[in-house]
């Protein structure tokens, strides 16, 4: 009865999707094939449902089909970061940072464990094969469980407390996960920047399945390709992430055609992608994306002459007076949007420090605190951001839901005095002859901040802090490492206190993790050792052993299994206080600006907007299948 | 000469062997590897991977073996032309450095070119006219290439290329160009971006040249064949190319050797710093993100080529100086 009630009212959209399909204009760049006969016209290469763009919500114009797209890239592996533009997901975020469905036509969340979605009939992958339950299947059966495929094990998204999911196929269009606790990591996860794909083109990764194909063919096949043997075939053809191989169908706006190695993609754009702006035009409105490799130190000078359409990645803060400058000649604006890290460059004392002296200092929270009313934001954000970013703990930003403004100013407040008393009254009161505290042990609070040695932002800084510490009797040092060096040391207690940027996501949303704010993960610089402890299932690292921390990874084990949204907002503001009261990291200022090179005829770009890997994926969660030239 | 040549061939093998381990051993040395510079890349990024993924990976490309397996994997593989996997680019290290190796050819071969148009005249004139102004203006101008920092002059030529001719930064010819077949509008573009990086790496290599050109002509020039010559009465310009000339040039068949290695690493630096799609910046970058087949092979690549470009030079040298002696030994 259900069901059949569900066929009318789809058949009846349907129907009426028909009719306004007839509006909608063929791409010019396929009109020759369509009257060729090489491919269906468009309105048989849409969705039934396609999936449309509400362009009043997120302030869009119609746009205009045709123009290539330039974007710069520093190394071949770059190649990824188009998946993360063109940001089509099962499930994603919009501009709102709301999970909707995308790929799929919806999905329903039972008691947080039972996953059910819905494909759009008619929906096709960007050969033409139709997408079905079966692409879906191939993933999990014939990959995951695969006795050789599967040895990469289940991805860890997919795995509650060890435990698999049932896979179910209900029909032809809709299928199932189930968990017998909540996941709350899935759906999250699926709309990642990097998602976790559940999904392959079946249809053309069964040639290079033993399952599906003759195994000695495939032997040959994998040795003419030079892989050890098939699985190293397949997992090389079935990239999504790096979608390098040509061949690989895709649902994404744009796919590659260009064989690697070459320093030049050309992205062509998918015939059946399945979203449409309000008149119901397939979009992308534009034809192709040329990425073009270039050595990642001449891409300021390449984007500052115009030979870039949308630019930001090798972009930074110093650079925007250059670009400025360029703008009339090489015809392209800079947008400023506010880079969605929760602290531009943040602070992290090591909480599992080797030297017992230290690691004492460092968990004693009058201490961090101390340190964090030492520092002169404002001081910070007038010299080296020309006053455009926030004074800010290590926090959400202004944009998020979140936002309160105890979490922003918590012992941000430039206050030497304070600072001072609370570090006469923790003991630190002896001070050398010229004004340094001493430790207890006798010898200088002198602390050696590490970074990475890569950013000269962070040397400035840090230059300014060392500044502001001599006010309070400490002596800080910074010492430039190595990427790899530096992660070393942090991990084995080596480095007493490290420079980074702040949080991640700046602008989460109530069902997305707060694994940031608690010991979750090992390249968590204040607690390396009990974020791998809780990373491996304490098989590794340390277990916590300090009352606030275990308080924030109580609460994380709440949040996943919080029935509703209500209760995950409540405890994400409970994280987020007392990660600032307790300054585990010590923020400076937060949103500082991310130059955005745009050409001047680009539209749909928002003016103003956040830049980040998640949730929007750099530019994915803005649409860039919207963008158009106005030529 | 046979003898001696079959001999050199022999030698070869224990120099290469010890070179790939020497290789091998050394880009393995520094701690972790390339899957750990990955993750750490990624984290800079404020990008996640799952941990599992990782040890899978390294699982799958042998890092779970001991190093001496692994050499002994590599080393064989070389010498069937399977010279291993690049991580970076998830292809075969044959694909990727062939791709590039055409274009680092031309530049090399137009620099090499260029440096001897400037630096023989150059060097031939100073000689002969020893301590002149012109001797003196030169050897200052030659210098003064030398002395320039390469990266600095690469990118002020670029930019004022960028203002005057609108010549697209970096690279080795406009972007459009770069998957299209070879055509005059091709061939004219990498004209249009092929002279800077001629000048910047050429200038740099002039001076030495012409020091060199000057002091071995010198030298036979000071001989009393020269004298003897000129006294007899051959013209000036016969008696400086017939004989004091080719007798200078010893010192540059000697340098063949190192000239057939340098023709395709080409100039490091300031390929970098003009994105030119040559095997430099490739080998940098390798070894910075420890993608250490590719770096391995490429570097074995070169001592290969050393190699024999030092044999060569010696077989030509023994051709052309017949008083150049084969077998070594003291004189009585």
């Amino acid at each position: 009865m259900n069901l059949g009630i569900t066929r009318v009212v789809s058949s009846l959209v349907g129907l009426v999707w028909i009719v306004t399909a007839a509006y909608a204009g063929e791409v010019p760049m396929f009109e020759a094939k369509v009257s060729a006969g090489e491919l269906p016209p468009v309105a048989e290469r849409l969705p039934l449902e396609p999936m449309i763009v509400d362009y009043v919500a997120e302030n869009k114009t119609a746009g205009k089909y045709g123009g290539d797209m330039r974007i710069l890239m520093g190394k071949a592996k770059d190649t990824r970061q188009m998946a993360v533009y063109s940001y089509a997901r099962l499930v994603g975020y919009g501009p709102d940072f709301i999970l909707k469905p995308d790929i799929a036509k919806s999905f329903q969340v039972n008691e947080g464990r039972e996953f059910t979605f819905t494909l759009r009939k008619g929906h096709k992958w960007s050969d033409g094969h139709p997408l079905t339950s079966e692409d879906f299947r191939y993933f999990w059966e014939d990959m995951v469980q695969h006795p050789e495929l599967g040895r990469k094990g289940v991805p860890t998204d997919m795995l509650v407390d060890g435990e698999e999911p049932t896979f179910e196929v209900i029909d032809e269009l809709s299928f199932k996960y189930t968990w017998s606790k909540p996941n709350p990591a899935f759906l999250p996860a699926l709309a990642g920047a990097s998602p976790l794909y559940i999904y392959r083109p079946a249809h053309y990764m069964k040639q290079f399945h033993t399952k599906y194909t003759d195994p000695d063919k495939l032997a040959e096949m994998a040795a003419e390709a030079e892989a050890k043997d098939w699985t190293a075939l397949h997992t090389r053809k079935q990239r999504q992430r790096r979608a390098e191989n040509p061949d690989l169908p895709t649902l994404q706006a744009w796919w590659n055609r260009t064989a690697p190695p070459s320093t030049r993609f050309v992205f062509e754009r998918n015939p059946f992608y399945h979203r449409v702006d309000p008149d119901g035009n397939q979009l992308p409105y534009i034809d192709n994306v040329i990425m073009n490799i270039v050595s990642k130190d001449v891409i300021p000078a390449k984007a500052g002459t115009g030979e870039a359409d949308l630019q930001a990645r090798y972009l930074r803060f110093d650079h925007i007076p250059f670009l400025k400058q360029g703008e009339a000649n090489g015809k392209f604006r800079t947008l400023l949007w506010n880079l969605g890290r929760g602290s531009q460059v943040a602070l992290f004392p090591n909480l599992n420090a080797a030297d017992p002296v230290w690691r004492e200092l460092n968990r004693d929270v009058r201490f961090r605190r101390a340190l964090s009313l030492g520092i002169n934001r404002d001081e910070i954000n007038e010299s080296i951001y020309f006053g455009l970013a926030q004074p800010s703990a290590n926090t959400v930003l202004p944009e998020s839901k979140f936002h309160r403004s105890e979490y922003a100013n918590a012992w941000t407040a430039h206050d030497p005095a304070k600072a001072n008393s609370i570090l006469d009254e923790i003991g630190l009161e002896k001070r050398d002859g010229d004004g340094t505290r001493l430790l207890p042990n006798g010898a200088r609070l002198e602390i050696t901040v590490e970074s990475a040695g890569e950013s000269t932002e962070e040397t400035d800084v840090l230059e300014l802090i060392s500044a502001h510490m001599r006010d309070i009797g400490v002596k800080m040092f910074v010492r430039a490492s190595q990427r790899d060096i530096f992660r070393r040391r942090a991990n084995s207690g080596e480095t007493v206190m490290s420079v980074f940027n702040g949080l991640d996501n700046g602008v989460p949303s109530a069902d997305m993790s707060p694994q940031e704010l608690a010991p979750t993960a090992q390249p968590q610089l204040q607690w390396p050792q009990w974020g791998q402890y809780n990373e491996t299932g304490g098989k590794a690292g340390e277990k916590v052993d300090m009352d606030a921390a275990e308080t924030q990874l109580v609460l994380y084990n709440k949040w996943m299994i919080a029935p509703d949204m209500e209760k995950k907002t409540e405890i994400w503001h409970e994280m987020l206080k007392n990660y600032t009261d307790q300054v585990f990291t010590i923020g400076t200022v937060n949103n500082s600006k991310q130059p955005v090179v745009v050409s001047a005829d680009l539209r749909n770009v928002p003016e103003e907007a956040v830049y980040s890997w998640e949730p929007t994926s750099y530019f994915g969660a803005y649409r860039p299948d919207t963008f158009w030239f106005d030529r | 000469m046979l003898g001696y040549i079959l001999k050199r061939f022999l030698y070869m093998i224990p120099t290469l062997v010890l070179t790939s381990m020497l290789v091998f051993f050394l880009i393995e040395l520094p701690p972790g590897d390339y899957f750990e510079s990955y993750v750490n890349e990624l984290i800079a990024a404020g990008e996640t991977i799952d941990p599992k993924q990782i040890e899978f990976l390294r699982a799958e490309y042998g890092f779970d073996r001991p190093v001496w397996e692994r050499y002994w994997i590599w080393a064989t593989g070389m010498l069937v032309g399977d010279f291993g996997y690049s991580f970076e680019y998830e292809l075969p290290v044959r694909e990727v450095i062939g791709d590039r190796l055409i274009f680092t050819i031309i530049v090399t071969f137009f620099t090499i070119i260029f440096t001897w148009l400037i630096a023989f005249p150059i060097g031939i004139y100073s000689a002969t006219h020893q301590y002149s102004w012109g001797d003196y203006g030169l050897t200052f101008l030659g210098l003064l290439g030398l002395a320039t920092p390469n990266f600095l002059l690469a990118l002020i030529m670029m930019y004022l290329a960028n203002q005057w001719f609108g010549t697209a930064i970096g690279g080795l010819m406009d972007p459009e160009f770069v998957d299209k077949p070879f055509s005059f509008a091709k061939f004219m573009s990498v004209m249009e971006h092929l002279w800077i990086p001629v000048i910047v790496i050429g200038t740099s290599g002039t001076a030495a040249m012409i020091r060199r050109v000057r002091a071995n002509l010198l030298d036979e020039l000071r001989k009393p064949y020269v004298t003897t010559a000129r006294a007899k009465g051959v013209p000036e310009f016969k008696g400086l190319m017939k004989y004091p000339f080719r007798m200078s040039l010893n010192f540059f068949i000697a340098d063949i050797g190192s000239v057939l290695p340098q023709v395709i690493s080409g100039a490091e630096i300031v390929a970098i710093v003009l994105s030119l799609e040559t095997t430099g910046p490739l080998l940098i970058q390798a070894l910075q993100s420890q993608d250490m087949y590719l770096a391995g092979s490429f570097l074995m690549l070169l001592a290969f080529l050393t190699v024999i470009g030092v044999l060569i030079s010696d077989i030509a040298l023994g051709f052309l100086d017949p008083r150049i002696r084969l077998q070594g030994g003291v004189s009585r």
